[in-house]
């Protein structure tokens, strides 16, 4: 059975296709990450960092780099954890948002102070060795 | 009768002149006036009606800014501790040196932009029951740098950098 229009059908569904991989494509090397810690009393009291592929397309345009040695693999969290003060190093320079509040109270004193990364897109390109970390802003 | 309301009249305006405030006017000292830079205090001369110079009030002094190709480096030094129920001297060091870098990085921002301080006492029959100060600070730092970093004695110190320039505000 074939319907009176099947052949325009079927090239509107291969070019769907077509766009849909592409678009996926471009997706996969897209990572959203976040990053933050809280210092109390001078003491590191909680360190979050948040690795998520992103689900769409980031929109911007690159800024910093970061090579980081990948050992053929495509993890980016396995790469980030090998290279873990390299790459917070990096993320100090993009710039962080410091809060900090410091109460004295009948002259005892205590403070907190948060530093946050607010979700950013980094686009990835994994070679055979080293993975190109880029900002997105 | 004519001339007693003339002499009236002369009385008044007499003595409405001689109630008129002294002339005054502002002298501001500064060696360097383009640049905003060295200026003295300055001081308002007012010159009463005995001719008499007696300085009466400050003028707000020029602010100072940074100058156009001009660079402002600002160094701080964090301090950080490492907890005590760390499992090894190295998670002890990397520990420590967060809790400096974020002190690092409040301190910058202190010196940039600024501190919010809020104050409060609490007196009760005439005694000082609660005094609190509450300090804040909420800034975003770009692009510091980690000069030096040293590591004694459970204390972490982080010597960290900023450099300003005048392009940087200019937008």
């Amino acid at each position: 059975m074939r319907s009176r229009d099947g052949n325009r059908l079927s090239a509107r569904s291969i070019f769907k296709l077509v766009l849909l991989f592409y678009s996926l494509a471009l997706s996969a090397s897209e990572y959203l990450i976040s990053y933050r810690y809280v210092v109390q009393d001078a003491i590191l009291y909680n360190e979050t960092l948040s690795v998520a592929k992103s689900m769409q397309k980031c929109s911007g345009s690159a800024h910093d780099a970061l090579l980081l040695e990948s050992d053929g693999s495509d993890n980016l969290k396995q790469i980030i954890s090998k290279n873990e003060d390299e790459f917070l190093s990096f993320i100090h320079t993009l710039g962080l948002d410091v809060k900090h509040s410091e109460i004295n109270t009948n002259l005892q004193n205590s403070s907190t102070t948060i530093l946050t990364l607010k979700t950013t897109c980094f686009k990835v390109d994994f070679n055979d060795n080293f993975a190109r970390i880029t900002a997105l802003n | 009768m004519k001339y007693s309301l003339l002499l009236i009249a002369f009385l008044t305006v007499a003595s409405v002149t001689a109630d008129e405030t002294p002339s005054s006017n502002i002298t501001i000292n500064c060696e360097n006036a383009k640049t905003g830079a060295a200026c003295s205090k300055p001081q308002t001369q007012v010159i009463d009606a005995t001719g008499l110079d007696t300085v009466v009030t400050d003028v707000p002094k020029k602010e100072d800014f940074l100058a156009k190709g001009a660079e402002v480096r600002i160094s701080v030094i964090g301090q950080g501790v490492a907890p005590m129920n760390t499992s090894s001297p190295a998670q002890a060091y990397a520990l420590a040196k967060r809790a400096a870098t974020a002190d690092a990085y409040r301190l910058l921002a202190e010196k940039v932009k600024g501190v919010r301080i809020d104050g409060q006492d609490l007196i009760k029959n005439m005694m000082v029951q609660r005094s609190t100060v509450r300090t804040t600070v909420q800034a975003m730092v770009k692009n510091a740098n980690v000069v030096e970093t040293t590591f004694k004695e459970g204390l972490c110190e982080v010597e960290m950098e900023i450099v300003l320039a005048h392009a940087q505000f200019s937008n």
